[in-house]
């Protein structure tokens, strides 16, 4: 999902906003925004309302402490440390009244996708996301981290706050559950 | 077939990553090429990563950008007196908020002690990674200042601090131990004697002493004594029975009463409580939530470091 170039880009970017440059702090939202959204949303199974507060307060926090970063690894994965406890807080707020993929919120969000026109793909994205938002709160998040971010292991041990053992087995599981959930829908990998 | 190798289960996703060493690779796929059941389950990891490929990235609504401008012009609204600490240069600068009183007191420079009377309040900015409020009848010192350290000593009253910074890289030292910051907001309050009373809000706090640790997630809160350090943590919608059994030291109430989200009591009492007691505590967890792969009732009583720091990563998430 992340390509060479954008990281390029933000390691300069991260050096200018830690000098106060709003623009700098705008390209740095711009560029990171989608995968931070959508990250929160599909963790927060579809919820809108939720994913942009999620989202909001991430970067809030990000610039009133860029400061404290020198590099861009460790903006990276100081970023979506940000992001994962946004969103494991928000979890543990909402946990006495658990989520559940309720279909009209299912089927609203798959029509807002522009590249949904084709039905089947439309069916298809949408049993992705159920099988998803099904994965329990730790394999889902650390399989939406690889999946949007890509990465290292290390880094995202430091995110979830866990050893690299524990993410290599989540994501592991968390790969299986989703192939289990979805085998008769793929069966063909195609 | 035989094998004559353990399981790799939790490698292949690793190993279809690129993320193991050439050798743990080597030994993977050896496995792997011998034993039907890993190939199955590699085949399983590798669609489930197919499948992830057919979710599409969503756009961020414009709305979010907005909500950041204001929250942004409204904490640049806010009337705040700021002094900078002469000494401490780009490090630290305080900031002043005094809220309805007087405040006395200050001096420049680390060392020096902040003290607010009875109706005073103050908000102490910490460099760039958050701010402390100083309730009345506090008296605290700034001990360190500097980017790679901030770090305040709290003789008596109550402070709320948030901080969003990487984890350690906030102290708060009062007379039974040190508040340490993992990213988080958090209320602490202490008498002179260090009696005091962690409140967490926000993210994680460490509480330590003496190689004593206690960890204090969101919506928990824990105890200090003198001489003792942290007491153990519970949260703070736990039934109050168990709230008031954690003060008796009775046991059977605590295991009796504890809830799934309640072994974050029993995980820190297991290393905790007498070594006769140790494996009821095990088992109480253990009926409450699966004891996860990699986790061992042999280990655990011994109280394996790597053990318990494992465990306590896979029921964080039902704290």
């Amino acid at each position: 999902m992340v390509n060479l170039s954008d990281r390029e880009i933000s390691a300069a970017i991260v050096e200018s906003c830690r000098a106060g440059d709003r623009d700098a702090f705008r390209v740095l939202y711009d560029l990171y925004k989608d995968r931070v959204y959508s990250i929160s949303l599909y963790f927060f199974h579809g919820d809108r309302s939720e994913a942009s507060e999620a989202t909001q307060q991430v970067f809030l926090k990000l610039m009133t402490s860029i400061g404290q970063f020198r590099g861009e690894a460790e903006f990276s994965t100081w970023l979506y440390r940000l992001v994962v406890n946004a969103c494991m807080d928000a979890a543990r707020r909402r946990r006495a009244e658990p989520i559940a993929a309720d279909r009209p919120r299912l089927e609203a969000f798959g029509r807002g996708s522009s590249q949904e026109d084709d039905y089947a793909r439309a069916q298809m994205a949408e049993s992705v996301r159920s099988a998803v938002w099904a994965l329990p709160t730790k394999f889902r998040i650390a399989v939406l981290l690889r999946y949007f971010e890509d990465l290292s292991y290390e880094q995202m041990a430091e995110a979830l706050h866990c050893s690299v053992g524990t993410v290599a087995s989540r994501l592991s599981r968390g790969h299986r559950m989703l192939a289990e959930r979805l085998k008769d829908l793929v069966g063909t990998k195609g | 077939m035989t094998m004559f190798t353990r399981h790799v289960s939790r490698q292949l996703g690793a190993l279809l990553d690129g993320e193991l060493a050439e050798q743990e690779a080597r030994r993977v796929e050896t496995h792997v090429a011998q034993c039907a059941s890993c190939r199955g389950e590699r085949e399983q990891v590798q669609l489930g990563m197919e499948i992830l490929r057919r979710l599409p990235p969503v756009e961020a609504p414009d709305a979010i950008w907005v909500g950041i401008e204001a929250a942004l012009e409204e904490h640049r609204s806010r009337r705040v007196w700021a002094i900078r600490w002469w000494r401490l240069a780009f490090a630290a600068s305080l900031i002043l908020a005094l809220a309805g009183g007087t405040y006395w007191s200050v001096r420049r420079g680390a060392g020096q002690w902040i003290e607010t009377d009875s109706v005073s309040s103050i908000t102490l900015k910490v460099g760039q990674i958050g701010s402390v409020e100083i309730a009345p009848n506090t008296r605290l010192r700034v001990v360190t200042a500097r980017p790679g350290e901030h770090r305040l000593a709290l003789a008596r009253g109550e402070i709320r601090a948030k901080i969003s910074a990487p984890p350690r890289l906030f102290f708060v030292d009062t007379a039974s131990g040190t508040a340490v910051d993992l990213g988080c907001e958090y209320t602490l309050n202490t008498d002179e004697d260090g009696l005091g009373l962690l409140r967490v809000t926000k993210g994680w706090v460490s509480f330590q002493w003496k190689g004593l640790e206690s960890l204090v997630p969101a919506g928990a809160m824990c105890r200090t004594q003198p001489h003792i350090g942290p007491g153990i943590p519970c949260f703070e919608d736990a039934p109050e029975s168990l709230k008031k059994a954690l003060e008796t030291n009775s046991l059977d109430t605590i295991l009796a009463e504890a809830r799934v989200r309640d072994t974050l009591t029993l995980w820190h009492l297991l290393s905790r409580v007498a070594v006769e007691d140790r494996a009821r505590v095990y088992d109480r967890i253990a009926s409450l939530t699966p004891v996860p792969t990699g986790v061992t009732r042999e280990q655990a009583l011994k109280l394996d470091p790597e053990t318990l720091r494992r465990w306590k990563d896979e029921l964080a998430w039902t704290w």
